[in-house]
């Protein structure tokens, strides 16, 4: 979890957690929990500690700096020591975390959670230095000077925004949330005063108006322009708030702050109402003349958005800013119009969320890589994009547990102190939770749904003979080469709520179809028989619901009767006119069940050898035939290695022991054709060992390495 | 874009304006009778109505076996042959292409060893028993028997068989053959999918290699190899000065001056002519006169002919691993019934494709229990009758 997370104890509290919105039992329920569920698991750990994360080693010389210690500048340092490179991070702020120490309450976000996550990046190796504002004259050329290579300026958007109205700058009591919230989170905490308003709809407003409650304030107003549902806040924080005692006015926006003697006295607001819809999609308000009306209050809280604090940041440092006063950086790329300076997180998008601000963190971690690497910033998705689906189901027909309740501190046991008050799931309760999943995905084709529930999954008959299903599937596959062959990409929407796929299971062309049974002999499921046609002519037939997909039969099928939706002939040419001649390629087939090719961090860092790899996902080793081995030599590939399970873990129980059988033709072939046996190769490997199949790449490409070498430094030999 | 005018211009070369629509070339050929809706005559039609974007897309355009029983029917001359080459290559150029069975392996190794820089292990079947030499008079040319034999182990074929058979006969006369350590694929099956240039490349480069051996005579058991080197080579401005022999040829020569004796064994023996060797190249008589050497005389006809014999021969059913279907296994089985029906023990053959194809047949039960029957090469049922053998 920690490898794409680093912050899972963090997010599992604070998140607005998108992804229960794609999840598919909230169609017609509650979703699954996975945000909750994350934090269960996150302070599973806390209380179960296993071993501190080792350091990692430094491969890469250079030293990168990272300016703020929030979720997107943690992420993006992460990223880059679990890829070997020296990274120092520079924090203004006496504590490391950024807006999860400095805006997010304790009440919402103890911070021993975030201190024991900030540990954990510690102890990979990563430098925060806290206390350490980069400001100055010609501050980044500085860090250049300094030794860093790149700069990531992940600074936060910690500058509030002014409201505009006459008054503001008039009288004692005017506040903006971050100077407000940052007091109290890492200074003193003190009351604000007895009547407060707070003027916005986000997190930070809905955070200070409970904060202020927290402190004593005795009547605490939340002022905000549009209606509730126009509220960016999170509805969750708006309920609780609510429930705390927090008045809110909705449609109402200030028009002057109201002041005696100095000190504000209350604030004049105005009606509004909602017209047509702006840029944001939200609709506008406008103000109704003569709705003008008067809030008392000793102190306003403005909560209005806020912008990175570019103070530090001279004209002749070559950064260029967008309109809105944030850092202008590729959105693809995160790179600024300096090279070597990347920016993300609050700092470019403004305020946002913390899983936003993390995945700008990746983005700009994997940029700043391939700047090192003397490569293009923006290169083809290694993941394939989460596919977005409405997918229909059918609940009446099962019975499904409600979703888990969060606990928490009561109301009248938490208005007075900074107490976390989700407390999160029991053991129990979590597992719970975790069954309600309805296990959508990572869909594998196994097709053993259809037969039970014809109420989830629908098959309709497709003119050519195959069987197109209508299924189910997950919005958050997050493979590898998802992009190439799995089921996510092979689907078509149909309607807004149905989705088709191609099966992987195989159907048979009956023109090409020669009756010779080699399908029937590979098929230890006797799942392809032959039968008759007429006159003793027999034709393969393959059942679908014995067959499980493996795609053996078309391996050892001569004419190409035998097919599939994909990892076919067509698939694999267009995978592999990825290869680009000019660079030494290996091409890897992979067992997608075997799944030990997954660890992406790890295969990016082996994909700088020189040596490029395609990872091209099979079904099973078993549906590797020489045909698509020689076709990858010959489209320039330097070396071919086949990967899979051992006999004993094959999910086909037979699927190594036919790859074995190829292998063993092929080497025959590839000696005879005068290839090194160094260029093909079939390894198996224990199921989901990363650390075997990169040690297998790496074995391969070194061995390839020495024969290639060789092999260029030799003239063509001639023969007498 | 199609240029349809330079398009014309080559098919106008083909005599293919010519046709008279009188469907003889339906009326013979192998895979209308014995397959689908599958028609010479309307695929003339087409090409002469310029139909050419759809035409590259059809299955049919790359279902011609080249048999070329149409072309001796023809009674305008057309060379319908010619004209499937010449769409199949202008298809490819526009990048349409055939369907290739096996995956398209053996086209990859063909393609493969266009390579410069290649150092095959061909030769490793050559045992001590066997006198090759690198330089001499007389050249073996092996053809892709060591990879097939590999390439196809389920079936229990040896092509090599052949080869090796071929050498030992040589042997016997005191020829010691020249074997190429580098020898390529010829190119027969490239040339017919369409690719030219590739063909190109492995004919020049065979031709080389040859040339560093003095050779004056080459000798071939493949019918395609032969028939390739024979006229697809000069046709592509590849001109060989060493003469070129099948062994089907070689033997009958040898056996006429008496250099060659053989006793008859009493196993009948029926023919396969290969399309190359007989209607390509005209060659009948000699593969006949070799097995009537072997055959029995004394039970009434030496050699047992099939229904449908030389120039009527029927195909073995695939060429160039294109558009291997149900067809080609009707064609294919109706061959083994055609054997089967001589009352023949052996089905002797001249080229090693038709030894794979209708071996390949015999996969299927019904058809081996039915029409099942050895498959035999004509050097190695030489050998296995030469009287001091």
């Amino acid at each position: 979890m920690r490898q794409r997370n680093p912050l899972p104890g963090i997010c599992g509290r604070v998140c607005t957690h998108p992804c229960e919105d794609a999840c598919n039992l909230g169609e017609n329920d509650s979703p699954v929990a996975i945000c909750w569920l994350k934090r269960f698991v996150a302070d599973y750990e806390l209380t179960h500690p296993d071993s501190k994360p080792e350091r990692i080693p430094q491969t890469r010389k250079e030293k990168v700096a990272i300016v703020g210690a929030g979720p997107a500048g943690l992420a993006a340092a992460n990223d880059l020591v679990r890829r070997g490179f020296s990274v120092t991070v520079f924090e203004a702020l006496s504590t490391p975390g950024g807006m999860l120490v400095a805006g997010i309450p304790a009440y919402r976000l103890p911070r021993d959670i975030v201190a024991t996550e900030i540990d954990a990046i510690r102890h990979l190796g990563v430098d925060i230095k806290t206390d350490t504002p980069i400001s100055g004259d010609k501050a980044i050329d500085r860090l250049f000077k300094d030794g860093f290579k790149a700069v990531f300026l992940a600074i936060g958007a910690h500058q509030g925004k002014k409201l505009g109205v006459p008054g503001e700058d008039k009288y004692e009591g005017v506040i903006d949330c971050i100077t407000f919230l940052k007091e109290v989170n890492l200074d003193r905490a003190r009351k604000p005063g007895d009547k407060v308003i707070v003027i916005g709809g986000g997190s930070s407003a809905v955070d200070s108006a409970r904060t202020a409650l927290r402190l004593g304030s005795e009547e605490v107003y939340i002022v905000y322009r549009r209606s509730r549902k126009e509220m960016p806040a999170h509805e969750a924080e708006i309920v609780e708030a609510e429930r705390e005692g927090v008045q809110l006015h909705y449609l109402a926006a200030p028009v002057k702050i109201l002041g005696k003697a100095g000190k504000v006295t209350g604030m004049e607001c105005q009606k509004m109402k909602l017209g047509k819809p702006d840029e944001s999609g939200r609709r506008r308000p406008v103000p109704i003349a003569g709705s003008e009306y008067v809030i008392d209050a000793d102190t306003i809280i403005t909560a209005i958005s806020q912008g990175p604090d570019l103070t530090f940041l001279s004209d002749d440092q070559g950064i260029e800013l967008s309109r809105w006063q944030t850092f202008a950086a590729d959105e693809q790329s995160m790179a600024t119009s300096r090279p070597g300076v990347f920016a993300g997180g609050d700092a470019v998008t403004g305020p946002s969320t913390v899983i936003d601000a993390i995945a700008a963190g990746h983005v700009a971690a994997a940029s700043i890589v391939r700047y090192l690497d003397g490569e293009a910033l923006v290169q083809p998705e290694v993941h394939g994009e989460p596919v977005e689906s409405e997918i229909k189901v059918d609940r009446k027909q099962r019975d499904h547990a409600p979703r888990a309740v969060m606990p928490m501190l009561a109301v009248s046991s938490r208005i007075s102190t900074f107490e976390e008050v989700d407390l999160g799931y029991d053991e129990a309760q979590a597992v719970a939770e975790a069954q309600r999943c309805l296990r959508c995905g990572p869909c594998s084709e196994c097709f053993v749904c259809v037969p039970d529930c014809d109420k989830i999954t629908t098959i309709l008959a497709s003119p050519d003979g195959s069987r197109e299903v209508i299924l189910r599937l997950p919005s958050d596959i997050q493979l590898p080469d998802l992009a190439e062959g799995s089921a996510a990409v092979q689907v078509g929407a149909k309607k807004k709520t149905e989705l088709a796929v191609v099966p992987v299971m195989p159907w048979v062309k009956q023109a090409l179809c020669r009756g010779c049974g080699d399908c029937t002999k590979v098929c230890d499921y006797e799942a392809v028989t032959l039968i008759p046609k007429e006159n003793d002519v027999f034709v393969a037939s393959v059942n679908p619901d014995i067959c499980r997909g493996c795609g053996t039969c078309v391996a050892a099928c001569s004419t190409g009767a035998m097919v599939t939706g994909f990892y076919n002939g067509d698939w694999l040419t267009g995978r592999l006119s990825n290869l680009d001649p000019q660079k030494r390629s290996v091409v890897v087939f992979a067992c997608h069940w075997n799944g030990s090719h997954l660890d992406n961090d790890a295969l990016q860092n082996l994909q700088h050898n020189g040596t490029r790899l395609e990872i091209i996902h099979t079904m099973c080793s078993g549906r590797i035939s020489p045909g698509f081995v020689f076709e990858a030599l010959e489209s320039g590939a330097a070396g071919v290695l086949i990967t899979g399970c051992s006999s004993g873990e094959c999910h086909y129980d037979f699927g190594a022991e036919h790859a074995q059988q190829m292998y063993s033709s092929l080497e025959q072939l590839v000696h005879m054709i005068g290839f090194e046996p160094q260029r093909v190769r079939y390894e198996q490997i224990p199921e989901g060992d990363a650390g075997k199949f990169i040690g297998a790449v790496k074995d391969f490409v070194e061995n390839l390495d020495e024969v290639m070498s060789k092999r260029s430094a030799v003239q063509p030999e001639t023969v007498s | 874009m199609l240029d349809v005018i330079e398009i014309e211009d080559r098919v106008r070369r083909t005599n293919a304006y010519a046709c008279l629509e009188c469907g003889k070339c339906t009326s013979v050929c192998p895979v209308s009778r014995y397959g689908r809706d599958y028609s010479p005559r309307m695929l003339l039609n087409r090409t002469i109505r310029k139909d050419f974007e759809s035409l590259f897309q059809d299955y049919d355009l790359w279902s011609c076996l080249t048999c070329k029983k149409c072309d001796d029917v023809c009674l305008a001359g057309i060379q319908y042959v010619e004209l499937t080459q010449l769409l199949r290559s202008t298809a490819l150029e526009e990048g349409f292409d055939g369907k290739c069975s096996h995956a398209g392996a053996l086209q990859s190794l063909s393609r493969i060893m266009t390579s410069d820089d290649l150092h095959q292990n061909r030769l490793e079947w050559v045992t001590d028993e066997l006198e090759t030499a690198t330089e001499g008079d007389t050249l073996y040319f092996v053809g892709c028997a060591p990879y097939f034999d590999v390439f196809f182990s389920d079936l229990n074929l040896s092509t090599l068989e052949a080869a090796e058979s071929s050498i030992r006969i040589l042997n016997k006369l005191g020829i010691t053959p020249v074997l190429l350590a580098d020898e390529r694929c010829c190119g027969h099956d490239l040339l017919w999918s369409g690719d030219i240039e590739n063909f190109k490349r492995l004919g020049k480069h065979n031709l080389e290699e040859i040339k560093k051996t003095g050779a004056q005579t080459i000798l071939f058991s493949c019918a395609e190899c032969f028939s390739t080197f024979k006229s697809l080579y000069p046709q592509h401005g590849m001109e060989i000065k060493a003469e070129l022999k099948h062994m089907s040829q070689f033997l009958a020569e040898k056996m006429s001056s008496g250099e060659l004796e053989l006793e008859s064994v009493d196993t009948a023996i029926t023919y396969q002519d290969p399309c190359r060797l007989g209607r390509h190249l005209g060659i009948y008589n000699e593969p006949r006169q070799v097995l009537q050497n072997a055959s029995p005389q004394e039970n009434g006809a030496p050699l047992r002919e099939m229904q449908q014999t030389g120039k009527r021969s029927l195909c073995c059913g695939v060429s160039a691993w294109l558009n291997c279907d149900v067809t080609s296994k009707a064609i294919q089985t109706e061959r083994l019934r055609q054997a089967h029906a001589t009352g023949a023990d052996v089905l002797a053959v001249a080229c090693p494709k038709c030894q794979i194809h209708l071996t390949c047949t015999m996969k299927d039960q019904v058809v081996n229990d039915k029409y099942g029957l050895k498959i035999r090469d004509i050097s190695s049922i030489t050998l296995e009758r030469l009287v001091d053998n």
